[in-house]
């Protein structure tokens, strides 16, 4: 009987502790969707700068979900209506000067998004952290946790792994690192400015800063935004995207 | 004296004599032929990417090549295009902008590189407007034609006519977006080009780029293209400050490997069979002097020194490798024209191969090298006297008396 007990005890050690990876897979998701809700609609400015520019986008942006994304440049005028919309893993750019609805290829992925820090592939791929990564907690304080993402073995991301910060008590992203496949940090997503709307904590900025170019950075100031609106899944169609 | 009875003894054994000269001329000849293919070859393969893209030396700003990074461009400078024009080394020069982005069409998308340029300028270095497989080449400066690679065509499922939408992110961070018209459609056999180059008006690709004025590059094609390295250092003394100028063998190194390997297995080429003649051309001599012992000792006994013996024999050799070389030059030359003239097609058999960063064509035509020629020859001779100078010690080392005592 007590060896019996024993073994039992042992082979409970010894199982592979589902629990705590349970726990962060649902934070991460809860944080990530937190950030997006059901649907919202939201206005913000995109504040790029590089070594030989800097510019400052005005637009709207939907959504519904994880998969369904658009968003349209208000301002600067030039640039007017050009707008992106995400379906999934797809994603399609509208450009009003040659009035042409151009889908981004697989091996565009990679490069930016309106010329900003954030690519067409973050678009697609990050916020699914919670389906294509395991976690692993490496530290946890009142003030925040911070959990290391590694990527799921069959999993087609392009990073090597994730280091996310979760302030508390607010349950919101801080600082969440990326790391290429060397494990070299790439570029750091700071999350701050954090407002409370419609009841939920919510970073109303985001900065992506690369970490080889420290003169350069993305800014996007969230100044408006709305959740649980009321949009379906039709408004996320290539009609709509050109307008 | 020892002229004429050098040319008397080779010709006593006619049939042997002809034996080891025809011999000689085949594979003179066959040599000369095999390394004006060779050679024809090499040149077609640097043409291919020389001629078909890069040019034989190109001036950038300092660095540009490294990362083709669009801010380090120069502009136009009319000093610089005016020296280049007087220059008796360069035939022709061409202004090009370079821009990435994703060409677009209906429902497909690719990676292209527009070189944006001068239709007429470009003429001058590069031949795409030879390789036309549909439609026309670019006629002006204006317009917002477009001449692409036949497999990007492909891709795209556009020929002459269709529109193509162009996106890139402009100099100033603006998303730089506008529509072409294809053209025409080139084919190279270079799948690199052929899948992603697209030819564009230079001022339609600056206005697109926000780069009024600006050009990344001056290609240049030069009348010896195997010497490009030659010629950068004369040629860099022109450029102002803050520009560079490099040569194709900087910009393909694959390709100089390629070039300087031909050099190695040329000689290794050239000592096999060499090799093989020159042991033709000992028997032929050894065979003749062992006959000719008897007459040997009663030369000798005559008064002939040793050392004349000797001279004698080298002479006949010498004779032999001369009437050698001459003949198989003529039939090498011959050969050769029919080869550079006509050549092979094979393109029936085989398509074009990338090799070193460039492409062979299919097919086999020769060119004229000076140093095909005379190197070939030069070593025959050499090689004659060579396979000669062991029968002429023997028959100078020959004791008079036993020598005509021999049967």
């Amino acid at each position: 009987m007590i060896r019996f007990l024993l073994l039992l005890i042992i082979s409970i050690l010894l199982l592979p502790h589902p629990a705590w990876s349970v726990d962060l897979k649902a934070l991460i998701r809860k944080v990530e969707e937190q950030y997006m809700g059901l649907s919202s609609k939201s206005r913000m400015t995109l504040n790029i700068r590089s070594e030989h520019w800097e510019r400052s986008l005005k637009m709207d942006a939907w959504s519904l979900g994880r998969d369904h994304f658009l968003v349209r440049i208000i301002e600067p005028s030039k640039e007017r209506d050009v707008a992106t919309l995400k379906v999934d893993k797809e994603v399609w750019n509208y450009l009003p000067k040659v009035d042409r609805v151009i889908k981004v290829p697989p091996s565009m992925m990679g490069g930016a998004w309106m010329g900003s820090h954030i690519t067409n592939d973050d678009l697609v791929k990050a916020n699914k952290i919670d389906e294509d990564y395991s976690f692993e907690l490496i530290e946890e304080s009142k003030k925040r946790y911070l959990i290391e993402c590694i990527p799921k073995p069959d999993a087609v991301v392009v990073w090597g792994k994730i280091v996310y910060e979760i302030l508390l008590p607010m349950e919101v992203p801080g600082t969440v690192s990326y790391f290429d496949e060397e494990m070299v940090k790439v570029r750091d997503m700071v999350f701050d400015d954090i407002k409370k709307i419609d009841g939920r904590f919510i970073p109303l900025r985001m900065t992506i800063q690369p970490i080889d170019d420290p003169e350069e950075r993305t800014i996007i100031q969230y100044s408006d935004i709305d959740f649980n609106i009321k949009i379906g899944k039709s408004f996320f169609s290539l009609r709509n995207l050109k307008r | 004296m020892l002229l004429r009875l050098a040319s008397r003894n080779l010709w006593r054994n006619r049939r042997r004599t002809l034996l080891t000269l025809s011999a000689m001329v085949v594979s003179l000849a066959l040599l000369t032929l095999s390394l004006g293919v060779f050679s024809g070859m090499l040149v077609d393969i640097l043409a291919s990417t020389t001629e078909q893209y890069h040019g034989h030396l190109v001036i950038t700003a300092d660095d540009y090549l490294d990362d083709r990074d669009m801010y380090k461009n120069f502009s136009s400078d009319e000093q610089l295009l005016r020296k280049l024009e007087t220059d008796e080394v360069v035939i022709g020069f061409s202004q090009r902008l370079r821009g990435f982005g994703l060409a677009s069409h209906d429902e497909s998308s690719y990676p292209v590189e527009l070189l944006g340029i001068h239709p007429e300028m470009e003429k001058s270095v590069t031949n795409l407007h030879q390789q036309l497989a549909e439609g026309a080449y670019l006629s002006g400066n204006n317009g917002n034609g477009a001449v692409i690679g036949s497999s990007l065509a492909k891709k795209l499922k556009v020929s002459p006519g269709d529109e193509l939408v162009f996106v890139t992110q402009a100099a100033d961070g603006s998303i730089g977006n506008d529509l072409l018209i294809v053209r025409g459609i080139f084919r190279t056999g270079h799948s690199g080009h052929d899948n992603s180059l697209v030819l564009v008006p230079q001022q339609w690709l600056q206005k697109v780029m926000t780069l009024d004025g600006k050009i990344h590059e001056i290609a240049i094609a030069i009348n010896a293209p195997l010497r490009a390295a030659d010629y950068k250092p004369a040629l860099a003394t022109l450029l102002p400050q803050g520009l560079s100028i490099t040569d194709w063998g900087e910009l393909l190194p694959e390709m100089r490997e390629a070039i300087a390997s031909f050099d190695v297995s040329r000689l290794i080429f050239v000592i096999i069979l060499y090799f093989a003649t020159g042991l033709g051309i000992l028997n032929t001599i050894f065979m003749s002097v062992m006959e000719r012992t008897r007459e040997f000792g009663i030369l000798m006994a005559l008064g002939l020194r040793p050392g004349q013996i000797k001279r004698l024999v080298l002479l006949e050799s010498l004779l032999l490798g001369l009437i050698g070389t001459l003949l198989g030059l003529v039939c090498g030359l011959i050969l050769s024209y029919y080869m550079s003239r006509f050549g092979i097609d094979l393109s029936t058999w085989i398509t074009p191969i990338t090799y070193a960063g460039g492409t062979m064509q299919p097919r086999l035509k020769a060119i004229f090298e000076y140093r095909n020629f005379i190197e070939p020859a030069y070593l025959l001779v050499v090689v004659s006297v060579l396979a000669g100078f062991f029968p002429a010690r023997r028959a100078a080392n020959l004791q008079p008396v036993q020598a005509i005592r021999e049967d």
